[in-house]
Order: structure tokens, then sequence, then C-alpha cells
């Protein structure tokens, strides 16, 4: 288990000695965060097992305002695309 | 639309998301810009291979107000750069006038297998919000799959 990024929820149960489907139950609830691969597929951050077990999963809090501050421009590193051509009107 | 109110739990909400992944970031502001707008800019450092640099993954959002206490997002950038891997995804609302004349649509999106080596400048694609920025991110985080560049459609050689 040492240094794998990531963990499927089979090895997240048999670290905790539960089920699998106790593990899906977790995720699904959020208790455990976890990455959906697909529908039915997660897999499990080591990072975020780490804090599962240390208890220290964060829950939601309110953002504190900021000062003011430069309004960020955004896309000014990137040539904005060409439009294509449009085929000219025929004259009449 | 949102309050401000709205907008600080909003932004707090994706920071808990991105820690809770063993994320790295200061503790996020929702900030005021001088022309009235609201805004917030988050770059975190994702856990795992930081050779050549850690995987970032950065939200930005501007928002406007709309009078009664209301705002409406006018611009993002999500960008996820994953380093150890060489490869580059975005989606972006930026310069919406240009886009929507030019175009037909407000935001594009960026993909790049191989950051630095794009095939396309600009992709079409659709609006998204900070949540679904970081389900999209973090599912192709550390894959070896490709983004899959190639089944997107490209702005320049859209006739």
């Amino acid at each position: 288990m040492q240094g794998k990024p990531f963990l499927s929820p089979a090895e997240v149960a048999r670290e905790l000695g539960i089920s699998a489907s106790t593990v899906l139950r977790l995720i699904h609830a959020g208790d455990l965060p976890a990455i959906a691969i697909s529908a039915r597929i997660y897999r499990v951050p080591a990072a975020s097992f780490d804090l599962f077990k240390a208890g220290g999963v964060r829950q939601p809090e309110i953002a504190p305002l900021g000062g003011v501050k430069p309004r960020p421009r955004l896309g000014r590193d990137e040539a904005l695309p060409a439009a294509p051509r449009r085929p000219l009107a025929r004259a009449r | 639309m949102a309050t401000k109110t709205e907008l600080r739990r909003y932004v707090g909400t994706l920071a808990s998301i991105l820690w809770n992944y063993g994320a790295s970031f200061p503790v996020p502001t929702l900030d005021a810009y001088p022309e009235g707008d609201l805004g917030f800019s988050i770059s975190a450092e994702l856990p795992g291979a930081a050779v050549p640099r850690a995987a970032v993954l950065e939200l930005t959002e501007v928002w406007s107000p709309e009078g009664r206490g209301q705002y409406r997002r006018i611009e993002y950038a999500y960008e996820f750069i994953e380093h150890p891997l060489g490869r580059r995804r975005a989606f972006h609302r930026h310069d919406p006038d240009y886009f929507a004349r030019e175009f037909g649509v407000v935001v594009h999106e960026h993909c790049e297998e191989r950051i630095g080596v794009p095939t396309c400048s600009h992709y079409f694609g659709l609006p998204i919000d900070g949540y679904e920025a970081i389900r999209r991110f973090l599912s192709a985080w550390g894959r070896p799959t490709p983004f899959g560049c190639a089944a997107l459609r490209c702005m320049s050689e859209a006739a």
C-alpha cells in the first residue's frame, strides 16, 4: 500500500477491516472522499484515505471576504482563435 | 445567479473538496474588484509525483452585480496542468462577445495531451461550474489514459 497514489474500495476495505460495501456506503455518503472513474468504479486518493483515518476530512466552511484586488484578466495569455472564413456572397 | 453569501459558501465548499483530496493551497477569499465585480482564485497543488512539478488545479471566477444583491458569473478559467504526465486540460469563459460573434458560443476548452503542443488552440465546449470542473479534472488525474482531445471539436475547423 505504501506509496500508492490511489486505492481501490477493496484495498480500503482491507486496510480498515470492513467490507467493500461499507466503503462504498462511506463514499456515497460523502464521508470518504473518492473519485468516480465511471458510474460504478471509484478510487480513493491515498491523501484522502489518510485524512479519513485521522478523522481530518473537512466540512465546507464559508470563505472569508478578501480585500479589493485587481481583477484577474482571464485569457490574457492566449490568442483568440480566428473565425472560420465564410464564403463571400456572390455579386449579382 | 447568487448572493454574496452564497458565493462565499460556494468558494468554501470548493476549497473543502480540494483539501479533502489532499490538495495544498492557502485559504481562498471572495475578493472584490475595483469595478464592483466579485471573484476568487484558487491554485491548488495535488499530492503525488512532484517531478518535474506537482499537478496543479486552478479555479478562477469573476461575478458581476446584477442588482438586488445578486451576482452573475461572467468569466471563468478552470485549469488542470498535470506536470507529471505532461498534459493540460482547461475550461474557459472569457471574451464572451468575441466568441459569441465568431463562433456562436461563449465558452471554450483547451486540451493538450502534451503541454505546449496543442493540436487545436480552442475547442467547443459547454458551460460548467467549479464542481464539475473539479470532478472532470480529478477523474483524469493520474490515469495513463489520454484526455481524448481528438474527440473534441476544434473551433478553427468549424465551418
